[in-house]
């Protein structure tokens, strides 16, 4: 007789012979009656739809029929974590990984000492970006505005405008882009510039000057610092328009003008400290009148006899 | 993704589901307040997660969840059955020494029932009163076919060796 036998009785799985032999056993008729007997049984009674309603009250009660949707803010609130998770994680290595960056306002200047000891003064209203991380392999860093450098004997330095590039070994000078204007000044050493593409060699004691896109000649710089080292703005043939611009940078103030020829060329220096100085400085030579109210300048063509 | 909450689905799944649970726990545990009680808290379990249940897994949810309610808390009580009325025929066909003896009967196979360990108890009164097949009682407490066939055997066994009082 095969294994478990018994099961396979009631399920009819026994063969012919096996059945035949089981019914032909003693014990027999007792299993026999049991089986009967057990199929007689009935389990207490289970209302399937009563139970259904008193789940359903009970969900109600318990309000367990929403709970579906408290899970919602529960995974909006995971999602919501995970993404801050990962802006958290990205941002810690982005930052990490940032560029140095410094900011002078208007009527404000800054110095800066680079990893490896070159100085860098910034003039109002500029920025110098910088990669900390890569300065030993790459000494090179972005211009927006005006700045002096000292640059510490070394390999290449490299600043970057967006209207040119100005590269170094170890020397002095002076970068500064505006809006349409972009001037290298070299106090010492040897300085190439790359503008439009071309390159320039600017010897110690020379400018290179771009006014609006074209290339005008300027005198040897005679002094050994830019002038606004000295808190004095110095110009040399440069269209007014462009020293007014200064001005504000260096006040804050907002310049306005008046029946006046903002191309006419002014060569001289004004104070970066005293503005009813810097004013007269000015005006008088060009001729002009100046009215000065808080934070306005007017300028305005005088009466000119 | 197919799964129970939606509302039409879980109704479904409990009217084809709780009697057999209900009768399941009550045959584990001889307690038809117990047994009401383990069909609510698996259906509102199985609620609660019904967007992890699959309609397909949502019967050995049930049973998982109805099965782990007692364990090792509830102290197993005595199973009882009603018996249905054997005459097909005319209301006393049979001798009232015959309707005796079969009540007597009766009340033997009770006791021996009570008296199976658990697992043959419910294994055997699943599938004699309500039918399950072996495969689908193997399915719903975790077990193999043959598993449940011997616990069948052996419940029969000494169903019978008790019956007889050997």
């Amino acid at each position: 007789m095969q294994e478990n036998y018994l099961a396979k009785w009631l399920n009819g799985e026994l063969t012919e012979s096996e059945l035949a032999d089981f019914e032909a056993s003693e014990e027999y008729t007792a299993y026999k009656k049991i089986v009967e007997a057990s199929n007689k049984m009935e389990a207490p009674n289970f209302d399937t739809d009563a139970a259904w309603n008193t789940f359903k009250e009970r969900d109600t009660k318990s309000n367990s029929v929403t709970k579906v949707v408290p899970l919602q803010p529960y995974k909006q609130f995971l999602r919501i974590a995970a993404v801050i998770a990962v802006l958290l994680t990205g941002s810690y290595f982005y930052v990490n990984s940032l560029d140095e960056s410094f900011t002078t306002a208007m009527a404000e200047r800054t110095e800066i000492t680079l990893p490896d000891n070159s100085q860098v003064t910034l003039n109002a209203d500029s920025k110098v970006t910088y990669s900390a991380k890569k300065w030993d392999t790459k000494r090179a860093l972005e211009l927006e505005g005006e700045a002096f450098f000292k640059v510490a004997k070394g390999k290449k330095f490299t600043v970057t405008t967006a209207a040119g590039e100005v590269a170094v070994l170890g020397t002095q000078f002076n970068v500064e882009h505006r809006p349409n204007f972009f001037e290298v000044t070299c106090y010492e050493g040897l300085v190439r510039v790359t503008y439009a593409d071309q390159e320039y060699k600017l010897p110690a004691g020379n400018s290179f000057v771009v006014v609006n896109g074209t290339l005008v000649t300027a005198d040897k710089p005679t002094a050994s610092e830019p002038s606004w080292m000295h808190n004095e703005s110095e110009f040399k043939s440069i269209p007014l328009r462009y020293v007014l611009n200064e001005l504000e940078r260096q006040y804050g103030i907002t310049v306005s003008t008046k029946n006046i020829d903002t191309a006419q060329l002014f060569t001289g220096t004004f104070s970066n400290t005293n503005l009813k100085l810097a004013l007269k400085s000015i005006s008088t030579p060009s001729q002009i009148e100046y009215e000065l109210s808080e934070d306005n300048v007017l300028f305005y063509a005088g009466n000119t006899p | 993704m197919d799964n129970v909450c939606e509302e039409r689905t879980f109704s479904s799944v409990f009217k084809t589901n709780s009697k057999t649970i209900f009768n399941y726990i009550y045959y584990k545990y001889g307690n038809e307040e117990k047994a009401h009680d383990a069909v609510q808290e698996a259906f509102v379990k199985l609620w609660e997660n019904c967007a992890k249940v699959t309609t397909e897994k949502a019967k050995s949810y049930l049973y998982t969840v109805a099965n782990n309610l007692y364990l090792n808390v509830l102290k197993a009580e005595k199973v009882r059955f009603k018996y249905a009325e054997q005459h097909k025929g005319g209301a006393s066909a049979e001798s009232p020494e015959f309707v005796l003896e079969e009540k007597e009967f009766q009340q033997k196979l009770d006791g021996a029932l009570n008296a199976l360990p658990e697992n043959q108890r419910t294994t055997f009164l699943l599938n004699r009163v309500d039918g399950k097949k072996y495969a689908e009682i193997a399915a719903l407490e975790g077990v193999s076919v043959k598993a449940i066939e011997k616990r069948m055997h052996l419940a029969l066994k000494s169903l019978r060796e008790k019956i007889e009082g050997i």
